[in-house]
């Protein structure tokens, strides 16, 4: 009797594991089903369940017929611009929040904190005033340095639960041996925390790719659009085959889900840890 | 009192108290700058803004019109839509993932063959971009060829308007954003059972407990914290999604997915209202500050009450 509760249990549970990777699987796989079907099919015979191999070849060409490699371009160059700025600026952040005691403390932690509430809508108008006046509107630039912003603080949250977690007395015995303070942070603490160094930068070329918003109000060329705009145009335009728009989707998506997966363990422990001392 | 002389006596001393007194600011500061002119000042810009009936075709004017804008605000039907929007669309994402993610992360967290490769397929979702996200959904719920109203018709059930009824725009939206957003609280909550000691759940073992006992009486508990956390992010991120929403619905059928975020966006570009929006935007900060007040003080009532 009890052998064979304990077998319904297992055999539910499994149920309902298959049952969730097919969720989450599907329309991934449906992006890719129908970046290899016919516009005739998907709106007139119907789409089939099994994607059409046979055309992959095709694909290269279409994507290069809608442009999408030059967006993708703009995309990586936000990215790359996003990571590193925020990169060096929240390493040093996060040293400075792990290491010291100071006046203010807390309400910086707070103010890095409320950044993760600021609807972007919101400043997106006076940014607009702003970076009009600096003629940062229309460039990749302006970009980069609205979303370091909202991404910096993420990665300060990162790498600030991971030096917590690094004994204060090494950095203390490379003191008193005559080493200053940027050089305990840059050889001692940043060896030490790679791993989560990697998965700030991660995030945050991940935030740079998803950039939306900002772009969709301040660039106005379309040689300047990030992939994310781009796509949501070709969804709008009826002159762009379906097919063309997700195979160009699952070309912005591949980069984000193979860098996700390969630091995935040390993002979670970052946000949450982060999150709980804010 | 530190005199000329002193310092040359003791130079050492001297310097490094002033390095330790500012060192921190050096650290931060660059940091703490960013912010200030990136989103403290626009931000500051913002609150001043929702005060005057600026308009788009000229940012710089406007003229202060004091609260004109929240009085016309609290009256508007359309806001309060917004509001109540908002607050359902959040309420529906925090309910919804944490008990699938919650779910998905127990089921996973067992040692089974092929559980790497499950798990990896399980985060899928949250690494796909919002736009990707947006336009595969697009497609699925189109109403005449998309897969979810071919397979109701195979069942032999009529065609469903999904985005563009009323009745299921906002279910519909929902569905779309649990499938993005379930598999972070997955992540985080596999990763607090990590922490709960195996010899808790050995010794509910020994006393014959059952899966869901042994669930709610050691390993919730033992949740409880993450969960809070994960709650308050969850909450505070559909206050201010927007990508998502904006591509599939932009806001209808009827209003009836507007959220705050949405409503600012029109109002400040297709109304041309920046005043307007500003004080939607102010509003909207003000609604995720109260439940980041409340989450906190819950979560201190309960850690207290959890370490009695």
């Amino acid at each position: 009797m009890k052998n064979i509760r304990k077998f319904a249990a297992i055999f539910t549970s499994r149920l309902v594991l298959i049952g969730f990777v097919l969720v989450a699987a599907f329309p991934i796989y449906w992006m890719f089903n129908t970046s290899l079907a016919l516009d005739s099919e998907l709106f007139g015979t119907g789409q089939e369940f099994l994607p059409h191999l046979e055309r992959v070849g095709e694909v290269p060409q279409k994507l290069e017929d809608v442009g999408i490699f030059g967006l993708l371009a703009n995309s990586a160059f936000i990215a790359t611009g996003v990571t590193v700025l925020s990169f060096i600026l929240a390493v040093m952040a996060a040293y400075g929040l792990s290491r010291f005691k100071f006046h203010g403390k807390g309400i910086f932690g707070f103010v890095l904190f409320s950044t993760q509430m600021m609807p972007e809508a919101l400043l997106v108008v006076p940014l607009f005033a702003l970076f009009a006046t600096f003629g940062l509107l229309n460039s990749l630039t302006g970009l980069v340095l609205a979303n370091t912003a909202f991404s910096m603080p993420v990665a300060v949250f990162i790498i600030k639960t991971a030096i917590d977690k690094i004994p204060y007395e090494i950095e203390e015995s490379a003191r008193v041996d005559g080493c200053s303070p940027a050089g305990q942070l840059g050889m001692i603490v940043v060896p030490l925390v790679l791993p989560s160094l990697a998965a700030a930068a991660v995030i945050n070329f991940f935030d740079g790719w998803n950039e939306f918003l900002f772009a969709n109000t301040f660039i106005r060329q379309q040689e300047l659009w990030p992939a994310s705009v781009g796509l949501a145009q070709f969804m709008g335009q009826y002159s762009t085959p379906l097919s063309t728009v997700m195979a160009a989707a699952l070309l912005f998506t591949l980069p984000a889900i193979v860098f996700f997966l390969l630091v995935q363990r040390q993002i979670v422990s970052g946000l949450t840890a982060g999150a709980v001392k804010g | 009192m530190l005199t000329d002389q002193m310092k040359a006596k003791h130079p050492r001393i001297f310097r490094s108290r002033a390095r330790t007194r500012l060192l921190p600011y050096l650290f931060m500061g660059p940091a703490m700058l960013y912010i200030a002119i990136f989103v403290m000042i626009p931000l500051g810009r913002g609150i001043q803004l929702s005060f005057t009936d600026t308009k788009l075709i000229n940012p710089q004017g406007g003229d202060p019109i004091g609260v004109q804008n929240y009085a016309e605000l609290l009256t508007s039907e359309r806001f309060w839509n917004s509001f109540v929007v908002t607050v359902s669309y959040s309420a529906a994402i925090v309910i919804f993932s944490l008990v699938l993610g919650t779910l998905s992360a127990v089921l996973i967290n067992r040692s089974f063959r092929g559980r790497a490769l499950t798990r990896a397929v399980l985060t899928l979702p949250y690494a796909t971009p919002n736009v990707a996200v947006a336009l595969i959904f697009l497609w699925m719920y189109n109403q005449s060829s998309g897969i979810f109203n071919e397979s109701l018709s195979v069942l032999g059930i009529g065609e469903v308007g999904w985005l563009g009824d009323p009745d299921y725009g906002l279910f519909s939206v929902i569905v779309a954003t649990l499938w993005k957003v379930t598999p972070f609280v997955m992540l985080v909550v596999v990763a607090a059972l990590q922490s709960v000691p195996e010899e808790l759940y050995e010794a509910s073992r020994v006393d014959g407990a059952d899966v869901l006992s042994t669930f709610r009486a050691i390993v919730l508990p033992h949740l409880m914290p993450t969960i809070r956390v994960v709650a308050l992010l969850m909450t505070i991120w559909s206050i201010r999604r927007f990508e998502i929403i904006y591509l599939l619905t932009g806001g209808g059928p009827v209003e009836t997915t507007n959220v705050l975020v949405i409503n600012i966006y029109q109002q400040a570009f297709q109304s041309q209202k920046l005043g307007m929006a500003a004080a939607i935007g102010v509003l909207g900060l003000l609604l995720s500050l109260a439940v980041t007040a409340v989450f906190f003080v819950l979560d201190r009532r309960a850690s207290l009450a959890e370490s009695q």
